[in-house]
């Protein structure tokens, strides 16, 4: 037997073997499960709520260079079968005329089973208190004042359990269980003819001790205080070449876009060129990305986190990656695909969404590593300036080469001092600038949760991103 | 191997006949427990080759069946999926959920069901999905000579039944062929789409000569860098795909609801957008793959204008943001959130080959994608342009561009619209997830910007 109640592992071992005798010079079957229980609140008010289960088995092989997956959620020995026949046929169409064989790396695969144990288990607590919860972080925002007025809150809470079995032809062979919560919201308000919105994500893997440590009338509160700044008290934003500081929040969103995406070896080797495009480390020239306080940081392990995994989806032993250390350009993110390209062994990013997804190159939970300065100090070097507390939107080049940030809640800098709040202050960088303005790194640190999309068709993934404060020198205001 | 043929024949009708006995039976369970359901059985065969320089990267194939249930009770509602193989439980545990919920103030009793049972079934496609093989595709596409090209080419067959309780009892099966390509030209690339219920073949080669055209005719020209300010562009189908879905996700009686339309306070009549524009939701068009006569809520679909000659028509409803928000069920149910169903701008006046000449000075721009919005409310947004465009002088293409950005409102740039192709595509990728016909628009006053 195995985590999976009902799922025979001696099965998924026979089935992986008849890949192999049917021609495949590796082979895969994943079982995946993904449960959910979904609550949407609105002003206050349960909307509905929603279960859903999804399960199946995802194969992939390989057969003279091609590379197949098919899936199925017929559980059934004949779905298991019949995925196992449509999987091969699909790497034989794979393998007509291929130059660029696909092989696999080779790896120190594991044979574990690991699975995250909640403080508090979702089953300790029922529906209608979990949604009281909901309710009652709803009852404590403040919703107006004079002509200010909130005009709706929606949340939805959904907490997850996600099991898998992976077994490889080459030995791998992996059991885990990952328990995880995340709560979205958004909140619209507006002031005199003017609108705006926040959304917000919060999310981790464990049980309700999540909800515990991330205080939703907090959040929500402080949120609001934004875009009350943001609608009644800020002035119009500045233009020009000036200093600034950013948050924790835009740094992780930063080194998500433009230091992860673009060391995603798939990407970098054309294989999502059609879909979130290919990297500027495909053509730059040189090693240097930043200056000497910038490192960047992916790590699967990092507990409680909600990228979190032990071993990646072929099996591989999950790791901390230096993307950028120093300034330099650091190693890729690779599966075990291309790791054999690039004549290296996966550094165990191999991740898929659900049964129907194939593993490919991700991120798990990628932060800028902290330096030594507290906030004031990063405040008292800036005669002329801005600091972005907030974002409401930006965006990247398909080579992640040219980004943008609009802050939601900004403040000007005035002689090593915050000074009165910008409105929609927007600034776009090429990565190259971002990362060697940046001179002076805060010690804090923060995460934030979001799903981060690639593949065809796209999977959206858990991701946590994150950092301290940093302060960047002469930035192009718009 | 044995179980191809024991696959053979459980696919297709007879597999479809076994879960219409499914459904019956969960029928059978849940009428008693509740006030309202709805039952949606799905069976979905789907095959999918993806491309990289050219080669095939990889080759996928998906065999699905689902069973998805709408059920109400006392004014409490809940959405779920079923296990196949535990109905009663699952079913049972659902019930039992709702009896912990207040009343839900999203309520509102099922319309009367008006749909009817339909199907668009390419045999071609249907045959080559239940047997998950493409290799065909590559030959017909000629793949082998495409060149430094990347995408994607898919090909489906969906099965549906629904039954509510209501009484409505319909089912549909759509076939699909989708597909987009990316062609490389040293540092040029070109990008187009195709989408269709039929394994059109004229319809692909196209798609993929165009985007080896933008990639050649760019790599042709000197390439510049933009200046940022405000300027006359001429937007491609890729694009206009993008943005009209956007106004379309805005014009959901749902995102009104949720606080995320720019669309929000406005009433029919309104005026929008250029007089230029109209934009419908077209459900009934056989041709684009979100063809149905039916939506969830089980009422029949209609074609139906979001935007007439500028006008403002209406908010996309179903019967639960109708009765929040007063009005009627537009037949574009979402159990939740209404939707578009398969969208088009109607035809404009301009030749395709006339529209350099009438943007005369400015940018002709034919992809984007990571579009975002500033601030939903206002409709404030950018989205970053990718592949092929061209700086335009004089009616004639000067100059290839590096990626800029589109960074500007959406309500300014509806009515920023001075010209509309007579000739549309069929769009559906990445960026485009509803399937739409558009034609290239043409634009004054556009904001880009680009980093310094």
């Amino acid at each position: 037997m195995s985590l999976v109640d009902d799922i025979e592992i001696k099965n998924l071992e026979e089935a992986v073997g008849r890949l192999s005798v049917n021609g495949a010079i590796y082979g895969e079957i994943r079982f995946h499960r993904n449960r959910s229980l979904n609550i949407t609140v609105m002003n206050g008010v349960v909307l509905g709520i929603g279960r859903e289960t999804k399960e199946g088995y995802g194969v992939r092989s390989i057969v003279s260079g091609g590379l197949g997956f098919a899936s199925t959620n017929n559980l059934s020995k004949e779905g298991l079968n019949n995925a196992l026949e449509r999987s091969l046929s699909a790497a034989r169409t794979a393998s007509r005329g291929v130059k660029q064989k696909v092989s696999m790396s080779p790896a120190r695969l594991g044979r574990a089973s690991y699975f995250i144990k909640p403080k508090r288990s979702f089953e300790d607590e029922p529906i209608d208190v979990k949604i009281s919860r909901l309710i009652e972080a709803y009852k404590s925002l403040k919703l107006s004042e004079n002509s200010f007025k909130v005009s709706s809150v929606n949340i939805v809470y959904r907490e997850s359990v996600e099991e898998k079995i992976l077994i490889t032809s080459d030995g791998a062979l992996i059991e885990s269980r990952t328990p995880r919560i995340s709560v979205f919201y958004n909140i619209s308000a507006q002031y005199e003819g003017k609108r705006a919105n926040r959304w917000f994500q919060v999310g981790g893997s464990g049980g309700l001790e999540i909800l515990e440590e991330n205080r939703l009338d907090k959040l929500m509160n402080d949120d609001i205080e934004s875009l009350y700044i943001n609608l009644v008290k800020a002035k119009n934003p500045p233009k020009g070449v000036m200093d600034v500081i950013i948050s924790p929040e835009i740094v992780g969103l930063a080194v998500h876009e433009s230091s992860g995406h673009p060391s995603e070896a798939d990407r970098i080797l054309g294989r999502e060129a059609a879909q979130a495009g290919l990297s500027y480390r495909t053509f730059y020239k040189g090693t240097r990305i930043g200056s000497r306080y910038v490192t960047v940081v992916d790590d699967p392990t990092i507990p409680g986190s909600y990228g979190f995994y032990l071993y990646d989806d072929e099996g591989v032993s999950a790791r901390t990656r230096y993307l950028y250390k120093d300034g330099e350009l650091g190693e890729l993110l690779h599966n075990r695909e291309t790791a054999s390209i690039y004549g290296t062994t996966s550094n165990a990013a191999a991740r898929a969404m659900d049964y129907r997804s194939e593993p490919i190159v991700r991120m798990a939970n990628t932060y800028f590593v902290p330096g030594d300065y507290t906030f004031d100090e990063l405040l008292e070097d800036i005669k002329n300036g801005v600091y972005i507390k907030k974002y409401m939107e930006w965006n990247i080049d398909d080579i992640r080469w040219g980004q943008r940030y609009v802050g939601l809640e900004a403040y000007l800098i005035r002689n090593g001092e915050l000074k009165e709040p910008v409105r929609d202050v927007a600034f776009e960088v090429t990565t190259r600038e971002f990362y060697t303005s940046i001179d002076a790194v805060g010690k804090d640190l923060k995460f934030y949760a979001g799903t981060c999309g690639k593949g065809e068709p796209a999977q959206g993934v858990p991701v946590w991103f994150g950092g301290p404060h940093i302060r960047l020198r002469e930035v192009r205001f718009i | 191997m044995v179980w191809r043929a024991t696959y053979k024949i459980k696919r297709g009708e007879i597999y479809m006949n076994e879960f219409e006995d499914v459904i019956e039976r969960a029928k059978n369970i849940v009428e008693p427990l509740v006030d309202e359901y709805i039952l949606l059985g799905t069976i979905k065969d789907e095959a999918m080759i993806k491309l990289a320089h050219g080669e095939i990267s990889v080759a996928q194939s998906w065999n699905d069946i689902d069973l998805d249930m709408y059920i109400a009770k006392n004014e409490r509602i809940g959405i779920y999926t079923i296990n196949v193989k535990k109905l009663e439980d699952d079913i049972r545990k659902a019930v039992s959920d709702l009896e912990k919920l207040e009343k839900s103030p999203f309520y509102a009793p099922l319309p009367q069901p008006s749909g009817k049972s339909d199907k668009e079934i390419d045999p071609k496609i249907k045959n080559a999905v239940e047997s998950g093989d493409l290799s065909f595709v590559v030959e017909d596409l000629e793949l082998k000579n495409i060149g430094d090209a990347a995408g994607m080419i898919t090909l489906s067959l969906t099965n549906e039944l629904f039954l509510s309780s209501t009484g409505g009892k319909y089912s549909s099966s759509i076939t699909k062929f989708n597909g987009y390509v990316r062609v490389f030209k040293d540092e040029s690339s070109g990008q187009w789409s195709w989408t269709s219920t039929k394994y059109s073949l004229p319809l692909a080669k196209n798609a993929i000569g165009i985007a080896k055209e933008l990639a050649n005719d760019c790599n042709k020209l000197p390439r510049t860098k933009l200046e940022p300010g405000a300027y006359r562009v001429l937007l491609g189908p890729m694009i206009v795909g993008n943005l009209i879905e956007e106004v379309a996700r805005a014009a959901s009686a749902g995102m009104v609801v949720f606080g995320m339309s720019f669309l929000i306070g406005k009433k029919p009549g309104d005026e929008v957008a250029s007089e230029k524009l109209t934009l419908k939701d077209i459900p009934l068009n056989r041709e684009l793959p979100g063809f149905r006569s039916y939506d969830q809520e089980g009422v029949g679909t209609k074609n139906k204008y979001i935007i007439e000659n500028g006008v403002f028509k209406g908010f996309l409803h179903n019967s639960k943001t109708a009765k929040l928000l007063g009005g009627e069920t537009t037949g574009n149910a979402g159990w939740i959130m209404p939707q578009s169903f398969n969208l088009e701008i109607t035809e404009g006046e301009l030749k395709s080959e006339e529209a350099f000449e009438n943007l005369k000075n400015g940018y002709f721009l034919t992809n984007n994608w990571y579009t975002r919005f500033q601030n939903y409310l206002e409709g404030t947004f950018s989205t970053v342009t990718r592949d092929a465009a061209f700086k335009v002088e004089n009616g004639k293409p000067v100059a290839c561009v590096e990626r800029a950005r589109i960074a500007d409102s959406m309500p300014r740039i509806l009515k920023s619209i001075e010209g509309i192709t007579k000739e549309r595509w069929p769009i559906e990728w990445w960026e485009v997830g509803t399937p739409t016909l558009t034609p290239y628009l043409l634009l004054s006053g556009i904001k880009l910007t680009i980093p310094q």
